[in-house]
């Protein structure tokens, strides 16, 4: 059985059970190359979902909907391991009950999919293990990295210069981003107004460089804010940037596991401390 | 006989339109985004692109605009209105969906009163379209009752040549046949044969769609929410859409001394309606989305008898989620039948 068929069945045995109230999946898309988040209330729904290289979409943001879970009922979902990381982000952060979360996880190798053992956050400690230690990133993003790595900091200032003109403060980053779940984001604070909305050269760094701390130590690089933004702003390189970062100064890898302190939010005596001169 | 604007005449074009005081401005490939940038030499233009990722609207109504500065002492109150640097331009290449978009937006701009911004910009450009011999997917202008050589906005409008060697020249406005005349000589008068346009097949039915929207029973309608839970609520489709020109103002600055701008909107954003007691009457994404699908195909067409789209599909094609304009009245079409 495919992992497609196998999926579909899984979901169809959730809802009919009532084990689940719904299950977040994919389904087919506006061409036959997009897949898009399906929500799959009954059997008949579950028949509709897809799982193949195409499922990119982290769909874990949806978890964090206002009341979905409010009602202690469980939810089932579609995740790569970078969503499973987002849910044991937010199960950490207090903005989830991980018990409530059923996971259907797959993976993927060089385009071919298959299915991840386990359907609770907590099962997949050896895979977050193996993915921390493994970190390798896409030859098209490595050579980009290190492009930017080589560059003098004049160069490496305009090149982001260059990338962040083409900001219109769309959002897409934010809104596609599990992490980003405030109610109310620090741009959108008007009493005062602590960053500029206008899309200029100052408003786009502020908000580019307002992202990048608020994602450092909890960025999965899922790379949903790269797919997203519609002016393709290499957004990847700075969530990886900054979580290398954070991997070399804490040993810290985000979404370890539902217990994990936020690395910006927690203190420990023997950190380095380094930079207090 | 018809005029042919050969492709190996472009340069000597902008040589002309520049001397005459004109900047040229096309479709532009650049730092991994196309959009309508000035351009020096006719090589730096992007013709063969099917429609840029950005739209025509920023050269009329950019993302952010300085209106004027503001310093208040103890006596007075002295300000600085910021205006559109006066330049002749020319618009070379764009596509029909865009200039079409420009005119739908007129009426918008000069039903109260004249914007000032988007006026004198507007009188200032010359639009010379190409007609579109390729679409992709998401193109939809026919479904918009439009057509890939629509020539709504536009002063001149191209039909490129079946052989790709120019275009076929329809002059349509004076203010075209001016900015022709700059070029003269450089046009050739001969027999053409015109490329295919572009096969766009309907995908919704907008009179249809119509009479569902205006039915206020289906306000309320359960659709809504099922076509938009996908919606992330960001501004893509918004700032992408040619046509969509909501706004804000914004000082910048403090009590004392500042600048006022004005800058993008979106009704995808929660914060667009927010009140200053924290009651937001549209709390929803459904509501969200409703109140665009509304605006665009039952308002706006209620008040200045046309619809706020243009079908260049940039709402479905840059979706993160894959939602847009498309499947939303492709759905209703359904619902109806």
């Amino acid at each position: 059985m495919s992992i497609q068929e196998q999926y579909r069945k899984k979901a169809a045995e959730l809802l009919s059970s009532g084990e689940v109230k719904l299950v977040i999946g994919y389904g087919a898309g506006s061409t036959p190359e997009r897949r898009r988040a399906l929500f799959a209330r009954t059997a008949d729904d579950a028949a509709l979902l897809h799982v193949d290289a195409s499922c990119d979409a982290n769909l874990s943001g949806y978890l964090v909907t206002e009341g979905l879970l409010s009602d202690k009922k469980k939810i089932g979902i579609f995740l790569r391991p970078e969503g499973i990381r987002s849910v044991n982000i937010l199960a950490a952060e207090s903005q989830l009950d991980p018990d409530q979360i059923v996971i259907l996880g797959f993976t993927e190798e060089n385009g071919t999919i298959s299915a991840l053992q386990g359907t609770h956050a907590s099962d997949f400690a050896a895979l977050m293990t193996a993915l921390k230690e493994n970190r390798t990133p896409s030859e098209k993003e490595q050579a980009l990295v290190e492009k930017i790595e080589a560059m003098t900091p004049q160069e490496r200032f305009a090149f982001w210069q260059a990338e962040f003109a083409k900001c219109i403060k769309c959002y897409a980053c934010r809104q596609v981003c599990p992490m980003c779940y405030c109610k109310r984001c620090i741009v959108d604070n008007n009493q005062p107004q602590w960053v500029h909305t206008s899309s200029h050269t100052l408003g786009n760094f502020e908000w580019n460089l307002v992202r990048a701390f608020h994602l450092s130590g909890r960025c999965v690089e899922c790379g949903g804010c790269d797919r997203a933004c519609p002016v393709n702003i290499p957004l990847r390189l700075i969530n990886r940037r900054m979580a290398n970062e954070v991997l070399d100064a804490f040993d810290h890898f985000s979404g370890m596991d539902q217990n994990q302190e936020p690395v910006l939010a927690s203190f420990k005596k023997d950190d380095p401390e380094t930079f207090i001169l | 006989m018809t005029k042919i604007l050969l492709r190996d005449k472009l340069d000597d074009c902008l040589t002309r339109w520049h001397a005459a005081g004109f900047d040229v401005v096309g479709p532009v490939r650049k730092n991994n985004i196309s959009q309508y940038a000035t351009v020096e030499k006719a090589d730096e233009l992007d013709l063969g692109t099917i429609l840029p990722d950005r739209t025509l609207k920023d050269l009329f109504f950019p993302q952010t605009e300085p209106m004027f500065s503001y310093r208040i002492s103890k006596q007075k109150i002295d300000t600085e209105e910021y205006l559109p640097p006066g330049r002749q331009r020319i618009i070379f290449g764009a596509r029909p969906c865009d200039a079409s978009a420009m005119a739908i937006d007129d009426p918008l701009f000069g039903w109260d009163y004249q914007d000032t911004y988007w006026f004198k910009r507007r009188n200032e450009t010359v639009i010379v379209t190409i007609a579109c011999t390729a679409a992709d997917e998401f193109c939809m202008c026919t479904s918009l009752k439009l057509a890939p050589d629509s020539t709504q906005g536009s002063d001149i409008l191209l039909r490129p040549l079946g052989d790709n060697r120019g275009w076929q020249v329809e002059e349509l406005t004076d203010r075209g046949r001016e900015a022709f005349s700059r070029i003269e000589g450089l046009l050739e008068e001969s027999p053409a044969q015109t490329a295919a346009l572009a096969d766009v097949p309907v995908k919704f039915d907008l009179d249809i769609c119509r009479e569902w929207l205006q039915n206020p029973e289906n306000f309320e309608s359960h659709f809504w929410k099922e076509i938009s839970m996908r919606c992330i609520g960001c501004g893509t489709c918004t700032f992408l859409c040619p046509t969509c020109h909501c706004f804000d103002f914004q000082d910048e600055g403090d009590t004392y001394t500042g600048i006022r701008r004005k800058n993008w909107d979106s009704c995808s954003f929660a914060l667009f309606t927010m009140h200053t007691s924290g009651h937001n009457p549209r709390s929803t994404q459904s509501a969200r989305w409703r109140q665009r699908i509304m605006h665009k195909f039952n308002y706006f067409p209620g008040k200045f008898n046309m619809n706020s789209c243009s079908g260049c599909g940039r709402c479905t094609r840059e979706c993160p989620v894959d939602m847009g304009i498309t499947e939303t009245l492709q759905e209703i079409t359904k619902l109806s039948q």
